[in-house]
């Protein structure tokens, strides 16, 4: 993987200059797992900044919170926030320029490249690992894992841990960034939307089992909706447990919120609230799997937006989080948009 | 399933054309079963997923939208964004594993009496099989 | 605490027959909210209104729902009811249990049971109406006009004479168009100078009518009664009062180019006049042309000679801004370029020309003083090929649609060859002939008969010169043989385009196109003098290619529309639009992407509706993730509702 003694450079001397209020970036953890996010305010921290296979978090999360921070504020910093974004973290940044929740001079991109691998997903790791708990996860010069435990080290080939949705990775490296670390390396897409496959391939009765099971689960802890970016609604439609009260919200406006869904999580009431995140997030999700690594429950959230992913590719030739200036999906169309689903 | 189960439809019908051949139908004296309940929108391109999903919340065995055929929309292009937007939503409900048929769209022009007559018999034909829809349905 | 009254009609037995009617009523009475229920056997009747209004006053009524035929019928009828009661006419819903329920089925009980949820649904509907009024706003009872060809001088002229004052904006330095190029109009052979001169003349003293020429609209804002328009006025370097066509500065100019008035079968000077009869009659000097590229400073001669001192290298151009109620785009055509048709020599034979350049040739004040001669040697034709359908009627290498014209200007064309060169033999090859006007066909007909006009039908495959001639290779579909003719001449009737720079004005103002590039009417049937913007209308070959009358009705249409909203002082509009819950919106703009009325606008952040322009489709509300928009008595909170009583919830 990237060395980032270039970034961190950069990020030296934009703390320094004051180019930026703070920079959102990797660090190491605790609790067993190597990489956190990490708030740096000072140009002397930045060497705390880490980049390895364990950075698995999408960081653009917090471009909402610092939103909703300057919004509060009567006289904002109006400085940019640095970010490390991977490759699909930046295509979150598109999603977010793309509908004016940010302004490009809000942030000032510290992108790192996955080059020919990715992240790993902590639960394959923990498989391989067989109960030892992993102290440093890197990638050798054959793009295998490695990995150190207190007992030694552990190698394994790329695909046995890498998280299955950089299996179909679409942007290895970001595609919005004001620095670049690592190599610009072309990887060939495995499979585009492969993951699906299974699933679709079920009849209608063993998808629905499939997914009653799953949703089943759900305990409405809308921890799916918290770790999601271009979840940044401040009232969620399906379930407004969160007015977003001020001086100006009319008796009529509080009163105004329907209750689309029930409360109680009802296997009814959890379909509906993940079909209309799911609709919501349509030509929006970005694939960064945060949704489903937040859920307590290990529901497989990922099918759920990624075939509406498919359908936007295919059905429409809509691909998401690369161009900025692109129309949202569900405000353009095509003439030849199919229609043989209409009678 | 009862001998005597009779689906339940909501109809979303755009103003301009499907709710007036609706209309037209009734004019005609034309005959179809009365398990659709009709709701005006203005446009096929004001139906949002949201009234989907909640008609099946609330028990509707079945859900029609229809509007103007592409290019006669009275606003112009609403039905446009409608096509795209309930694609998805056909799609979503489909890989979940509902029915395909409880969800259906048509385009019925303001003209077309008899065709609205002959989706109502052909919807309520394929949902009979199919029983009461309870997977999105609120206390079944 | 709603008070809602129900009023279920009988209709007769239209409905009662099929509709145990009372049964409804009772129901509905026991319905939340609802204070009043009954039936009566003809609601629409002066008793059955009277019900409404009376339980209005006695029962304090705040919402109607009427439980009857088709809102298409009686709505309006319901809703002056409850206006004459004092209920705000928004709070009366029909709730339709004829066309849609007892006309269809004829089970009776099921038929009860969903009138009862048709009218319950219609019962949460009307709960949560919002009292409105019609939205009105003021009109500016002035127009402009786009374009001066024919089509514009008829709706400047109808607007004028109607008493509204009209600025009527024409690029060039003259207005006439492409009529005023025009040597005789078929079916009459009218001089079309002499019929036109006069309309333009009008246009010149007409108190009401403001003439911009040689000026361009740089940009329009605003909406329908309101528009603001900027335009800019270029310099021509003479004051029209001063000048007096005397032409002396023409004789002096060193400078030629070609002229555009002859479709560049002349030259002219950089200072010049179009026409003789141009409106205004003044000259312009070209500053494109002067002074030359290799000087930086105009010559002076043409200043030099001029007595009047009508001259003033030191004019500018000038941005002027008015203010307007509706706009009459009538931007006209030009012909589709010969460049294009590679089959006929891409343009660059001289002696292959154009029908507006033919009909130059024919014009007494045309580059040949009417004689008919080859550009390239100044001989008369004695074989002239003219070729319809030429970039026509070709969706697979130029336009799909037929330009409508060409039939008749072609025989018209090869009449008056005919009648300038009487030993001369014209061809027309054709693939039909449409001759639909008035005297069109006997027209064509006596081209035939009296001027011995050859017909072939077939289309031509190539065209190119040799040793002077023209070859011509085409076919005669009705003999089957392939024919060749050496001609001295060909003139293509090119395909009808709109005029070149229509695309970038109609960006400005935001008209739609259709698939050719012509302005989009709103319906093609039942309103093709009406964009679909309010208050901008469509006029002449900027919307279809059409001829002479069909311009001038086009004009007339366009100006009575036009007039329709000029003649109020205020325009009222249906108040059921847009609204934005502000704390909701992020600013996404996926909304204003979808509107199709350019309705909704981002102003720091947040949406805001114009609800003059918002015809209350709700297209927005369905797309807006966050239910931040939603269109009045129609909410999103109404349909939920309305899905509840439908499913008997």
């Amino acid at each position: 993987m990237a060395n980032i003694e270039d970034l961190k450079e950069e990020a030296k001397k934009l703390l320094r200059e004051g180019k930026v209020k703070y920079i959102i970036g990797y660090g190491a953890g605790t609790n067993g797992w190597p990489a956190a996010p990490l708030f740096i305010k000072k140009h002397e921290d930045v060497d705390k900044l880490v980049w390895n296979p364990t950075c698995v978090h999408n960081l653009v999360r917090f471009l909402v919170d610092e939103k909703r921070r300057k919004a509060r504020q009567k006289q904002p910093d109006k400085r940019p926030v640095g970010i490390m974004v991977k490759g699909c973290d930046s295509r979150a940044v598109v999603v977010l320029l793309q509908e004016k929740f940010i302004d490009r001079n809000d942030v000032y991109i510290l992108g790192v490249s996955c080059g020919k691998t990715g992240v790993v997903d902590d639960a394959k790791l923990s498989k391989k690992m067989g109960g030892k708990k992993a102290k440093k996860v890197e990638v050798d010069a054959q793009d295998r894992f490695v990995v150190t435990t207190e007992e030694g080290t552990v190698e394994a080939a790329a695909e046995e841990l890498l998280a299955e949705r950089c299996l179909e990775c679409k942007a290895n490296f970001p595609v919005i960034y004001d620095v670049l670390s690592g190599e610009k390396t072309k990887r060939p897409l495995d499979k585009p939307f492969g993951s699906l496959e299974k699933i679709e391939s079920l009849s209608a009765a063993e998808r629905w089992s499939f997914w009653k099971e799953q949703l089943d689960k759900c305990i409405r802890c809308y921890a799916c909706r918290s770790a999601c970016p271009m979840c940044y609604c401040d009232e969620c439609v399906v379930d407004s447990i969160n007015l977003a009260v001020t001086a100006d919200t009319t008796a009529d406006e509080k009163a105004q919120r329907i209750r689309w869904v029930q409360r109680s999580a009802e296997s009814s009431e959890n379909l509906i609230y993940h079909l209309v995140r799911a609709i919501h997030l349509a030509g929006r999700c970005i694939d960064c799997g945060e949704c489903e690594r937040a859920c307590p429950l290990d529901i497989p959230l990922r099918f759920l937006n990624k075939k509406l992913e498919k359908e936007a590719k295919e059905l429409f030739g809509y691909e998401v989080g690369f161009d900025s200036a692109l129309p949202a999906l569900i405000s353009s169309f095509r003439d030849e948009d199919p229609q043989d689903f209409i009678r | 399933m009862a001998e005597d189960y009779e689906p339940r439809i909501v109809a979303f019908l755009c103003k301009w054309c499907s709710s007036a051949g609706s209309d037209l139908a009734g004019v005609s004296r034309m005959e179809y079963p009365p398990n659709v309940v009709p709701i005006q929108v203005m446009c096929s391109g004001s139906v949002s997923p949201l009234y989907i999903f909640s008609a099946f919340n609330k028990g509707a065995d079945g859900v029609l939208v229809s509007g103007c055929h592409p290019g006669d929309c009275h606003y112009i292009k609403g039905n446009y964004y409608a096509r795209r937007r309930l694609n998805l939503v056909k799609k979503l409900l489909e890989y979940i594993g509902l029915e395909p048929q409880r969800f259906q769209m048509s385009w019925i022009s303001a003209a077309e009496g008899t065709k609205y007559t002959q989706i109502i018999k052909n919807f309520v034909k394929e949902l009979k099989p199919l029983g009461p829809q309870t997977k999105m349905r609120r206390n079944p | 605490m709603k008070r809602t009254g129900v009023f279920i009609c009988h209709c007769g037995i239209n409905i009662a027959g099929t509709v145990d009617v009372k049964n409804v009523a009772e129901q509905l009475a026991k319905h939340p909210g609802v204070v009043h229920s009954e039936d009566y056997v003809y609601m629409c009747s002066d008793p059955g209104q009277n019900l409404i209004e009376q339980a209005i006053k006695e029962k304090k009524l705040d919402g109607v729902v009427v439980a009857c035929c088709s809102p298409n019928l009686h709505e309006t009828t319901f809703r002056n009811a409850a206006k004459r009661a004092g209920l705000n006419s928004f709070r009366c819903e029909i709730a339709n249990i004829r066309e849609q329920c007892s006309w269809v089925h004829k089970d009776k009980p099921k038929a009860t049971q969903k009138a009862t949820k048709i009218a319950r649904s219609a019962i949460e509907k009307v709960r949560q109406n919002e009292s409105l009024d019609a939205l009105s706003v003021p009109v500016t009872r002035r127009a402009l006009v786009v374009g001066g060809g024919i089509s514009g001088i008829q709706a400047a002229l109808d607007l004028g004479n109607s008493g509204f004052e009209v600025i009527l904006v024409e690029r060039n330095p003259s207005i006439g168009g492409h009529m005023i190029q025009l040597s005789e109009t078929f079916p009459t052979l009218d001089c079309s100078q002499c019929i036109l001169t006069p309309k333009m003349v009008e246009v010149s003293r007409h108190p009401k009518i403001k003439l911009m020429t040689y000026s361009e609209v740089q940009d329009v804002s605003g909406y329908v009664g309101n528009f603001k328009v900027k335009i800019l006025k270029k310099p021509t370097y003479v004051d029209p009062a001063k000048c007096t066509l005397c032409d002396e500065c023409t004789k002096v100019c060193p400078i030629v180019v070609p002229n555009e008035f002859d479709l560049g079968l002349t030259g002219r000077r950089a200072i010049y006049i179009p026409f003789p009869q141009a409106i205004p009659a003044s000259y312009t000097l070209d500053d494109k042309n002067c002074p030359d590229p290799f000087t930086t400073i105009a010559c002076g001669k043409c200043a030099d000679v001029c007595k009047p001192k009508a001259i003033d290298y030191d004019q500018q151009p000038e941005i002027i801004e008015e203010e307007v109620g509706v706009i009459i785009v009538a931007t006209g055509f030009d012909l589709y370029d010969k460049e294009n048709m590679a089959e006929y020599g891409f343009g660059k034979y001289a002696d292959v020309l154009d029908g507006l350049q033919f009909e130059r040739l024919c014009s007494a004040s045309g580059p040949t003083q009417g004689q008919i001669l080859r550009p390239s040697d100044h001989q008369e034709p004695k074989e002239v090929v003219f070729i319809q359908c030429s970039g026509s009627r070709d969706p697979e290498n130029h336009c799909a649609y037929c330009s409508k014209i060409c039939c008749m200007y072609t025989v018209k064309h090869a009449m008056l060859y005919k009648h300038h060169v009487h030993d001369g033999q014209a061809y027309i090859f054709y693939i039909d002939i449409r001759s639909g006007g008035k005297g069109y066909e006997e027209f064509v007909q006596r081209a035939v008969e009296e001027d011995g006009v050859v017909y072939l039908r077939g289309k031509v495959s190539k065209v190119f010169e040799e040793n002077g001639k023209i070859i011509v290779w085409g076919v005669d579909t009705l003999t089957g043989k392939p024919i060749e003719i050496a001609a001295d001449m060909v003139v293509l009737a090119q395909a009808m385009r709109p005029s070149t720079g229509a695309q970038e004005l109609a960006k400005k103002l935001k008209l739609a196109l259709d698939k050719d590039g012509f302005l989009a009417e709103a319906h093609p049937k039942l309103r093709p003098v009406e964009s679909v913007t309010s208050g901008m209308f469509l006029a002449g070959a900027a919307q279809a290619p059409k001829d002479i009358p069909e311009a001038v009705a086009q004009a007339s249409g366009a100006a009575a529309k036009a007039i329709a909203i000029l003649s109020q002082e205020r325009l009222f509009h249906s108040p059921t639009v847009a609204k934005v819950i502000s704390n909701l919106c992020t600013g996404c703009g996926m909304c204003v992407a979808v509107c199709p009325y350019d309705a909704l606008a981002l102003k720091e952040g947040k949406v805001e509706v114009n609800e003059v322009l918002c015809e209350g489709c709700g297209t927005c509300t369905a797309t807006c993730l966050r239910s931040a928009i939603q269109v009045k008595n129609l909410t999103q909170q109404q349909v939920a509702e309305m899905i509840n009583a439908c499913l008997g919830g």
